[in-house]
């Protein structure tokens, strides 16, 4: 070696330094309105659309009547929500509802009221087991939660003896169906949710690691936040929301039912990417998911107003789901990744 | 630089003319022009950041130039890709190997372009085998085309890359241009010399542009060699002319590094042991052991594979499974998690800034309050005004030039965001350790020196600094002290006071 200086590292290249393909910087901010205004757009205009139809719909009672039919939905896509932004899946959610709910059903007549309580409980403690296997065992949430799926439909099905549950005490979830000050106790129970845990999204230490956990997990990491925990507790709070959401479709149905899932499953992942929330994680929040449970739930108020079969809700939130991925999807991310 | 162009010289193979490609915040190639004729070697050399791999990476259509342009045999083309340089005959041998390992070596050598190795969809294997044998007697290997590509030797593995790219020339009737990026890197003096006798005999049916940043091979192989500075050539020197030292002033651009690193900030570290690491044992780093003082800037030199980044990372609790007695301040530091780390004390600036240092989808506020949120909250809320508050300070304090806090970092120049990230760890009071891995890299120069201020400010102030340089010139200047590692092991320890640097081929040696 006679060069004096040499240099001991490989060459770093300029691009993985500065530049992903593409412009980013000025691009990018003007997108990310358009996803935050755009879902807002289409529900305004579906909703003049329908009110064209049936001119009750845009009256207070209308609205308020959409609202608490949504509720539910919105409860269960609030939870994942969190796990999507933390760039994970849970599919686990309407099995877990379903689970939730027959368990709401068959506890009321030992614990009264207070069994929506444990109910919530075991839909927390169930998400953090998922959380807990995604994280130490390293298994795709994807994974987990299909597996999850399975597990609690099963598990709702065998303890039900595969029929509905009926609930005989009704003042037992009499709370849950009941008006406050004019409006659904549903809907206000739906709120709550949506302002405490969209306090924690933007207020708390705990919001910020999700997002940055959901952008770039690996710098999280180095920064010291505690992406497992982050990730586990995003589990949890979706385990609870999935066990908050069946105890709300108990109040709807009085009863329990083992296979509501199946129903539930595609609507609360269309709420969420409908809404705008990207499913490649980091971006997004409740507010748009909110926006995106209504939009869902006005789809099917509208379809049915319209005369369209059942059978293509589930065509639409086909195209909803892979059109709002498509659109939302955050390409500078994956070129990163792959 | 047209200086020998004259009518005795042939036309050039390929010719780049006022190539500019700009990234965001850097400017990677400025008006690049250089050209490559037949049957020669072309050395190319230049620090991180010249633009070698963008020049490079442009030329086999990785990269597509915003500006200027390149011509093959006199026909200007825009490249698309790899497959579309290779059919104008560009190929490029990866520094990062691009073979596919669980195949044949036939199989990677014709991969993507099997042409009579395949009939009706099926490998015909006797005749892929003879026509990657072709390939490989072309450059004399004696690797079976029958091996499986794992079971090779690195150096197999080059010379296989290298076969694969004379491939070319049967698909493109002329012969090719054969990119060699960094081939010695990691090779050991004999294999350089196998890979030597190679490029010379390559040399007979095709024109090759060599890269590395060992300026003595570079002098050894080429014809012609380029310096590249800031985007552009600076010169273009003939071998038989130049030594190392001249090239080395050409390269740096400068005659003096002493202000550049701030040299007079160097103070004399305290006597107190602030990290004292005894036979830290991990994937790649074996019984290491070593004391960093208060106050004092550790450098590791070592080439790749020496186990350095590793030990980075284990220190920082970001690698599984690492063992081995770690004490700050006296006090036991388990290494499970960069969570544990970063509550003992301990900063960590990766070296991949772009995926491992910054969120870069995130703000610049969020980016330098990520690791310590806790000093900017209010009970359990982030306290809005005080982390405003703390954010400007910094970004005053460290000049970082953002339009607003609430700036995407990723739209920072590369230096800017480097700032961010070195503030995020300069705003805890107990800061003890920071552990920088390529805190440069990719940086202009003025960023660069800044960086370095920095780095002396942090060490002033009793902050211990473990340092991972690009370079051994940057090593040297900024440590008190240098630690050589070699194959996982340490192989030595150099004082460098200020003014009495030690000599820098000591620590080559105990490099290699």
């Amino acid at each position: 070696m006679t060069g004096t200086h040499t240099d001991t590292a490989t060459e770093p290249t300029p691009p993985r330094e500065d530049g992903g393909p593409g412009p980013r910087a000025p691009g990018r901010s003007r997108r990310d309105l358009a996803l935050l205004i755009m879902p807002t757009v289409v529900l305004v205009l579906l909703l003049l659309t329908l009110s064209t139809r049936n001119s009750d719909l845009l009256t207070a009672d209308g609205l308020l009547a959409l609202a608490d039919s949504a509720a539910p939905l919105m409860v269960l896509a609030i939870g994942a929500t969190l796990v999507i932004l933390c760039g994970g899946i849970d599919l686990s959610i309407a099995a877990l509802a379903a689970l939730s709910s027959v368990l709401f059903a068959m506890w009321i007549p030992s614990l009264g009221p207070a069994a929506a309580v444990a109910v919530v409980a075991v839909g927390g403690l169930a998400g953090a087991v998922q959380g807990l296997v995604h994280v130490t065992a390293k298994v795709n949430s994807f994974i987990v939660t299909l597996g999850g799926l399975a597990l609690w439909s099963g598990i709702a099905l065998v303890i039900s003896g595969a029929r509905t549950v009926p609930v005989t005490d009704i003042g037992a979830i009499q709370w849950a169906f009941t008006d406050v000050a004019g409006i659904p106790s549903a809907v206000l129970i739906a709120l709550a949710v949506v302002v405490v845990l969209g306090a924690v999204l933007r207020l708390t230490p705990a919001g910020r690691w999700v997002r940055a956990v959901g952008h770039a997990e690996q710098a999280a990491r180095l920064s010291g936040i505690p992406v497992g925990a982050v990730k586990v507790a995003a589990f949890t709070a979706s385990g609870a929301c999935a066990g908050l959401a069946g105890v709300l479709l108990v109040a709807r149905t009085f009863s329990g039912a083992p296979t509501l899932g199946a129903t539930l499953l595609l609507p609360a992942v269309a709420a969420v990417v409908v809404g705008g929330t990207a499913i490649t994680g980091g971006l997004g929040g409740i507010g748009r998911t909110v926006v995106g449970a209504l939009i869902v739930i006005v789809l099917r108020v509208g379809l049915s107003l319209v005369g369209v079969d059942a059978g293509f809700e589930s065509i639409i939130y086909g195209v909803l789901i892979i059109g709002a991925v498509a659109l939302t999807i955050d390409r500078a991310k994956l070129d990163v990744l792959k | 630089m047209d200086d020998d162009t004259g009518t005795s010289t042939p036309a050039p193979v390929l010719a780049v003319r006022g190539l500019t490609k700009r990234y965001p915040g850097v400017l990677a190639l400025d008006g690049m022009d250089l050209e490559v004729r037949p049957h020669e070697v072309v050395g190319l050399i230049g620090e991180n950041g010249a633009g070698k791999s963008t020049l490079l990476k442009s030329l086999v259509g990785l990269a597509r130039p915003d500006a200027g342009s390149i011509a093959v045999r006199g026909e200007t083309v825009r490249l698309r890709g790899v497959a579309h340089a290779a059919s104008v005959g560009i190929g490029m041998v990866f520094q990062e190997q691009s073979l596919v390992p669980n195949i044949t070596v036939a199989e990677n050598i014709m991969l993507g372009s099997e042409g009579a190795g395949v009939r009706g969809g099926l490998f015909r294997w006797k005749r892929m085998a003879e026509l990657a044998q072709v390939q490989l007697d072309k450059i004399g290997s004696a690797v079976s085309p029958r091996a499986r590509t794992d079971s090779l030797t690195f150096a197999q593995r080059q010379m296989v890359e290298v076969a694969k790219v004379l491939a070319l020339e049967e698909r493109t009737a002329h012969e090719p241009v054969v990119l060699l990026d960094e081939p010695t890197s990691v090779l050991e003096r004999d294999e350089v010399e196998t890979l030597f006798a190679q490029v010379r005999r390559l040399r007979e049916r095709a024109s090759v542009v060599f890269v590395s940043h060992r300026l003595d091979e570079v002098l050894e192989i080429s014809d012609r060699v380029y310096v590249l500075r800031n985007g552009r050539v600076v010169a273009e020197v003939n071998p038989a002319e130049v030594d190392a030292t001249d090239l080395h002033h050409l390269l740096i651009g400068r005659e003096s590094t002493h202000s550049h690193y701030h040299d007079d900030a160097q103070q004399e570290a305290a006597g107190e042991v602030r990290l004292s690491v005894r036979d830290l044992q991990t994937a790649g780093c074996d019984k290491v052991s070593f004391e960093i003082h208060v106050g004092e800037v550790l450098g590791v030199a070592g080439v790749q594979g020496s186990g350095r980044e590793e030990l980075c990372r284990a220190l920082f609790g970001a690698v599984p499974r690492a063992r081995g007695q770690v004490l700050l301040d006296g006090k036991r530091v388990k290494l499970d998690s960069p969570r544990g780390a970063v509550l003992a004390g301990i900063g960590y600036v990766p070296s991949e800034r772009r995926t491992e240092g910054v969120v870069s989808a995130m703000s610049v506020k969020e980016n330098l309050s990520m690791a310590h949120v806790g000093a900017v909250c209010r009970g359990p809320m982030i306290d809005g005004r005080r982390e405003h508050d703390l954010v400007d300070k910094w970004v005053s304090r460290l000049g970082i030039r953002t339009p607003s806090g609430d700036t995407r970092i990723g739209t920072l120049s590369g230096g800017n965001q480097q700032k961010v990230v070195l503030a995020r760890w300069m705003i805890s009071d107990h800061l003890r350790l920071l552990i920088l891995d390529h805190p440069t890299r990719g940086l202009d120069v003025g960023a660069k020196s800044e960086v370095y201020e920095l780095i002396r400010e942090l060490a002033a102030s009793g902050c211990a600094v473990l340092l991972l340089s690009d370079t051994l010139e940057e090593a040297l200047a900024m440590s008190h002290r240098v630690l050589v590692m070699k194959d996982g092991q340490v192989t030595a320890c150099l004082d460098a006071p200020r003014g009495a640097k030690p000599d820098p081929v000591a620590i080559m040696e105990a490099m290699v």
